[in-house]
């Protein structure tokens, strides 16, 4: 939802068919841990999102200026069947306005194109999970449809519990079949073509979640993606990619309940290092304190920080210039999506439990990113600070 | 590029298997009975799905990094 081409669509009819489904489906509660849902739910929530950039620094004051608004609502339905099956359905619809840049924070298109900017996406995504009596499997199928890219996914994830069931082990695996459209009128003459580009990823799965004691779990998850394709955003210029992108990550998670409060603490840390050169920590926590007559308040927040690309080239003595590649250059980029920044994000989500099957709740988020905030030290000056902020709205039925 | 990737992920399999190994060592043997906290909404991993989606589709849309806590999902024309 970054990249937005100058199309003009429309948005409502996804949604009003979603809130339709909604009001006809049947609902419950989540499905937790690796037993069959005993009951099931139905979650709608409505994002409101925008960003924007500051220029805030000597090197680039004047930049500061609104770039993308999206407004999204979705859909979640989880149905046990028969007691040892479940079936899980989320449908998604976001409409994106406003404009990105075409390197580093400048090249926006102009004002007339850039106001009448317009994506729309709608996807959604089906899971079916088979319980065993320590185990599950569940296979998943998605859909997602943008004005310029289709993304077609198929994942397998199976769990195998001890006999205590205090340790689970997780496999998964995962296709994605994606197809880029480069005749729109956006996309940079240099990289238009008729028939569209393709890009295949290929993502495994190694995880393991442990109960350390009875208020206390953790999780161990190893990744590995290999992706090929076309990766060049045929948006921005100058802007040539690898045509491959091979990742690991590495996550755990710690959940911990504190008994004196009756709260809740989720702790993460995530590292990521690619074939691009990136390398990225990603450390996340929050509190969830139940409170009187059915409310709960949850702060949270979550600190980022990545390394630049190697192929990406940093701005010169005028940022709102972009920089000749060097000679002989294969790959380059101006994103500064690859460049060095860190990034720090505060939300508090506050919910209401209605009654025994209702549940509303409300989150609002804020986001910064600079690139001397990078732990790597190298971030680019010459790029302007991004912000953003997010309001999320949701209702659950469960029965 | 590939090669310092294969071993930093080599060393990153290994780092999780010790991991893994020493969770299974220190945790205590907790009873069925004994797990009614973990059995609460907001001592699983899973929490709001909806949320989380919307959440994490921003992060990698802004971020080079994504993923890591499972697999599947359809992917998009943002990163």
């Amino acid at each position: 939802m970054m990249n937005i081409p100058a199309l003009k669509t429309k948005s409502t009819l996804f949604c009003t068919a979603i809130i339709g489904v909604t009001l006809a489906f049947p609902a419950i509660r989540p499905v937790y841990g690796d037993t069959p849902p005993e009951n099931g739910i139905v979650s709608l929530k409505y994002l409101n999102y925008r960003d924007w950039q500051t220029g805030d620094t000597a090197l680039t004051a004047g930049m500061s200026r609104e770039r993308i608004g999206v407004q999204a609502l979705s859909l979640m339905s989880m149905v046990p069947v028969a007691g040892e099956w479940s079936l899980n359905v989320s449908l998604l619809d976001d409409t994106v306005t406003g404009a990105s840049p075409a390197y580093h924070s400048a090249g926006f298109p102009s004002a007339v194109s850039g106001a009448s900017a317009l994506d729309h996406r709608h996807a959604g995504d089906v899971e079916l999970t088979r319980y065993f009596s320590r185990g599950s499997v569940t296979g998943g199928l998605s859909y997602s449809k943008e004005n310029d890219y289709i993304s077609r996914g198929i994942s397998l994830q199976g769990s195998w519990s001890t006999e205590d069931r205090n340790t689970t082990c997780t496999i998964g695996a995962s296709v994605n079949d994606d197809s880029i459209d480069l005749s729109g009128d956006n996309v940079i003459a240099s990289k238009k073509q008729k028939d569209p580009e393709k890009k295949m990823v290929y993502a495994g799965l190694f995880g393991l979640t442990k109960v350390l004691a009875k208020t206390d779990i953790m999780q161990f998850n190893f990744g590995y993606s290999i992706g090929n394709g076309y990766y060049t955003d045929p948006f921005k210029d100058p802007d040539i990619r690898p045509r491959g992108r091979n990742s690991a990550t590495f996550m755990t998670r710690w959940n911990h309940h504190f008994e004196s409060t009756d709260g809740t603490m989720h702790l993460s840390y995530r590292y990521y290092q690619d074939t691009w050169g990136v390398r990225a920590h990603t450390l996340g926590a929050e509190y969830v304190q139940p409170l009187p007559k059915g409310w709960a308040l949850t702060p949270q927040v979550r600190f980022y920080s990545q390394s630049e690309a190697d192929f990406y080239i940093a701005t010169g003595s005028d940022p709102s210039k972009p920089v000749p590649p060097p000679a002989g250059a294969v790959y380059y980029s101006e994103d500064q999506r690859l460049s060095a920044f860190g990034a720090v994000a505060l939300g508090l989500k506050l919910s209401k439990q209605l009654s025994a099957h209702w549940l509303v709740d409300v989150k609002y988020e804020r986001y910064e990113q600079r690139g001397e905030w990078s732990l790597s030290g190298k971030g680019d000056p010459g790029v302007a600070s991004f912000n953003a902020r997010d309001v999320q709205i949701g209702v659950s039925r469960t029965f | 590029m590939k090669r310092r990737l294969l071993q930093n992920t080599f060393h990153l399999l290994l780092l999780a298997i010790t991991l893994a190994l020493s969770g299974c060592s220190i945790g205590q043997s907790v009873q069925p009975w004994e797990k009614g906290t973990l059995a609460r909404p907001e001592m699983t991993f899973e929490g709001d799905r909806l949320e989380k989606k919307y959440t994490e589709h921003i992060y990698s849309s802004k971020e080079a990094a994504s993923g890591g806590a499972g697999v599947g999902g359809g992917g998009c024309g943002c990163n």
